[in-house]
């Protein structure tokens, strides 16, 4: 009996490994040809069959290039690019958490009239495919004379604090009533309910919130596009990207553009990686034990 | 508004001894107002003129960046887009026998020509699709071919990825949310498909799904031989389309997962204790506790995900460029390319009523604003 329960054990943590693995080689693949091709020189791109790794087109031996790399880092534009990206990104971010958070706090634990209203107002901002707003939008940044870097954040906002507004909203409100109101009898301001409670105990969502709103920014190109077309220091990675001329003409650089991704992806990973833990718990830090 | 009165007198019973009802309520409209201000006031500086500038200009013929005098023609950009018109084909009789002529390289019967008897004023209608039905042959015109079309490939689009991108996003969730070693790790690289600027990604996808062995799938497919020669995944036809949804669930699938994963991580443990204490099993307690108290959290991630996919332009734009069409590049199209702006704003107007639709649909279904 123990012993059938042993292998059942085994059975079922190799079961789970396997769906660890694939899963991982599902998410990760696509970007290990991005790799793959960023290490590869113009002719190795163009062999076939493709190889999954640099090889010598003659005696296919393994030989990576780091030619691109070079390339890309010495290219003034794109670690302006990665400056721009990471000041438009990071405020974004902070203003649609800022924002998102209050207005959420009073669209999930607050009663007063209009809050249907609210909620669809906000959703509302963000229906509209980004193509047909760009032209109004100029023009309401041309008027209030905005510089390129603030235009971007301000119209960032456009995608990411209906967002964020929605998901704490959602994430507030599982948040059982009786937590607050026992803050308030205890003599606790709705503010400091909502800094002591409402945020640590929502901290993942907060997080992930913020991530996702901070990538979604990260990569926005047709409003930076716009946006830094008279001003060609304030762009951002992605703009400085498709900028990217090859050295033959009118050849596109693959191997640039895929080396640029690397250099973009890996650190912002790896930052993730890094401070996820200290986020989550720099915000459960303050919180009540239930 | 059922709702309204019982929930004053709950407040009632939760106000400090000393302050009454009304007293209370009107702070608390008062506070949520004041934390509303910074989110509304980002709204109309930054929203309110571009899209009201949208609606008005969709009635207008307003060309893109030119000095043109601008005029109001009312529905006439949406009755360019939406006119559809549905017409039976007379077969074909052979003048001598009367009965209906073949073809004689294909062996099909033959009918009228559909661009013969479709209408063609006040504007040519083009030919859409045809279908049978009841044995008469039927044609179906429109006088934007390219608009509705590019309406179908973005539903079909939509429906598909986000309905796997759910499913996947919920395995992977789930997967990550149980206690291994290298959960942490997991959840960065689990970022990694987000992460990757899309337009960059695109191009990523475009060069592995290339139309000769220099792409990888077409590499791949041949090695292990499932190919006699190689396919041209993005070329007009068949495989488009599933070639934009797989990028996009790649893509995507993360936005999904992570969202479903913080919505498992607030949920409070003791409840499945319990659960385990009354003996339910872990498929029972996946649906009876799991999946409802996740609603809040799936339907905030579906919605967004699908509001998304229905803007769809990076990838139809970079992938596909004017071979097929989502509605928003199909808008991109008809702004930059022909610099029709009155048109443009319209096809913004029907993509806003669609998302709009989608979204409500999606909010009374979960019910995601219920008190």
């Amino acid at each position: 009996m123990k012993k059938g329960a042993g292998i059942f054990n085994l059975i079922k943590r190799i079961a789970f490994n396997l769906m660890i693995i694939f899963i991982l080689v599902y998410l990760l693949f696509p970007f290990y040809w991005a790799v793959n091709s960023s290490l590869k020189t113009e002719s190795q791109l163009f062999m076939t069959p493709a190889t999954a790794v640099p090889r010598d087109p003659v005696t296919l031996e393994f030989s990576p290039t780091f030619q691109n790399y070079t390339t890309v880092l010495q290219d003034g534009q794109f670690l302006r690019g990665l400056a721009n990206s990471t000041i438009v990104a990071t405020s974004t971010t902070v203003l649609a958490l800022v924002a998102g958070s209050f207005a959420a706090f009073a669209l999930g634990k607050l009663r007063f009239r209009g809050r249907k209203p609210a909620l669809y107002l906000i959703l509302a901002m963000t229906m509209f495919p980004q193509v047909t707003v760009l032209t109004g939008l100029y023009a309401v940044i041309t008027a209030l004379g905005l510089s390129a870097r603030i235009s971007m954040i301000f119209s960032y906002m456009i995608f990411t604090l209906p967002f964020t507004t929605w998901v704490l909203t959602a994430f507030f409100k599982e948040l059982p009533d009786a937590l607050m109101e026992s803050a308030q009898v205890d003599g606790a301001t709705p503010f400091q309910t909502f800094r002591r409670i409402l945020l640590p105990l929502t901290a993942p969502a907060l997080v992930t919130t913020g991530l996702l709103a901070f990538i979604a920014a990260w990569n926005e190109y047709l409003f930076a596009l716009t946006f830094t077309s008279i001003d060609p220091a304030a762009r951002t990675v992605p703009v400085a990207i498709a900028y990217f001329t090859g050295a033959v003409a009118r050849q596109e650089p693959f191997g640039e553009i895929m080396a640029a991704a690397t250099l973009v992806t890996v650190p912002l990973v790896v930052l993730v990686l890094i401070f996820q833990r200290r986020i989550v718990a720099g915000l459960t830090a303050g919180a009540v034990k239930g | 508004m059922a709702g309204k009165n019982d929930l004053d007198s709950s407040k009632k019973s939760k106000a400090p001894p000393k302050m009454g009802f009304s007293d209370l309520a009107k702070r608390e409209e008062r506070l949520a107002l004041r934390l509303l201000l910074p989110a509304l006031l980002i709204i109309l500086l930054i929203a309110f003129y571009p899209l009201a500038q949208v609606f008005y200009t969709s009635f207008t013929d307003r060309v893109f960046a030119s000095g043109e005098e601008t005029n109001f023609i009312g529905f006439d950009n949406y009755r360019r887009l939406l006119s559809v018109h549905v017409t039976e084909l007379e077969p074909v009789l052979d003048e001598t026998t009367g009965q209906q002529l073949t073809d004689p390289d294909s062996g099909e019967k033959v009918f009228e020509r559909p661009l013969d008897i479709l209408p063609r004023e006040p504007v040519r209608y083009r030919e859409l699709n045809q279908f049978n039905l009841f044995g008469k042959r039927y044609v179906i015109g429109a006088t934007d071919t390219n608009f509705i079309e590019s309406v179908q490939n973005t539903l079909t689009f939509t429906v598909i990825s986000v309905f796997i991108e759910l499913v996947l996003g919920l395995v992977i969730a789930l997967v990550v949310n149980s206690k291994f070693r290298f959960r942490g790790s997991m959840r960065a690289a689990m970022l990694v498909p987000w992460a990757v600027i899309t337009v960059v990604s695109a191009r990523m996808w475009e060069w592995m799904l290339a139309p000769s062995r220099i792409g990888m799938f077409n590499a791949l497919f041949d090695r292990l031989g499932i190919i006699e020669s190689p396919i041209a995944f993005l070329a007009s036809g068949g495989y488009q389309l599933s070639a934009l949804i797989a990028v996009d669930v790649w893509k995507t699938t993360p936005f999904m997962a992570l969202l479903i994963l913080a919505g498992l991580q607030i949920m409070p443990e003791d409840i499945f204790e319990a659960a385990e204490i009354d003996g339910a099993g872990k498929i029972r307690q996946f649906f009876m506790i799991t999946l409802p108290l996740l609603k809040p959290a799936i339907a905030v991630a579906l919605i967004f995900r699908t509001l998304d996919a229905l803007r769809v332009f990076d990838i139809f734009q970079v992938m596909l460029g004017q071979s097929t069409y989502s509605m928003a590049s199909y808008n991109y199209f008809q702004l930059i390319g022909n610099r029709n702006m009155g048109l443009a704003s319209a096809i913004g107007v029907i993509i806003f009523i669609l998302i709009f639709v989608f979204a409500v649909s999606y909010i009374r279904m979960l019910g995601v604003d219920e008190e």
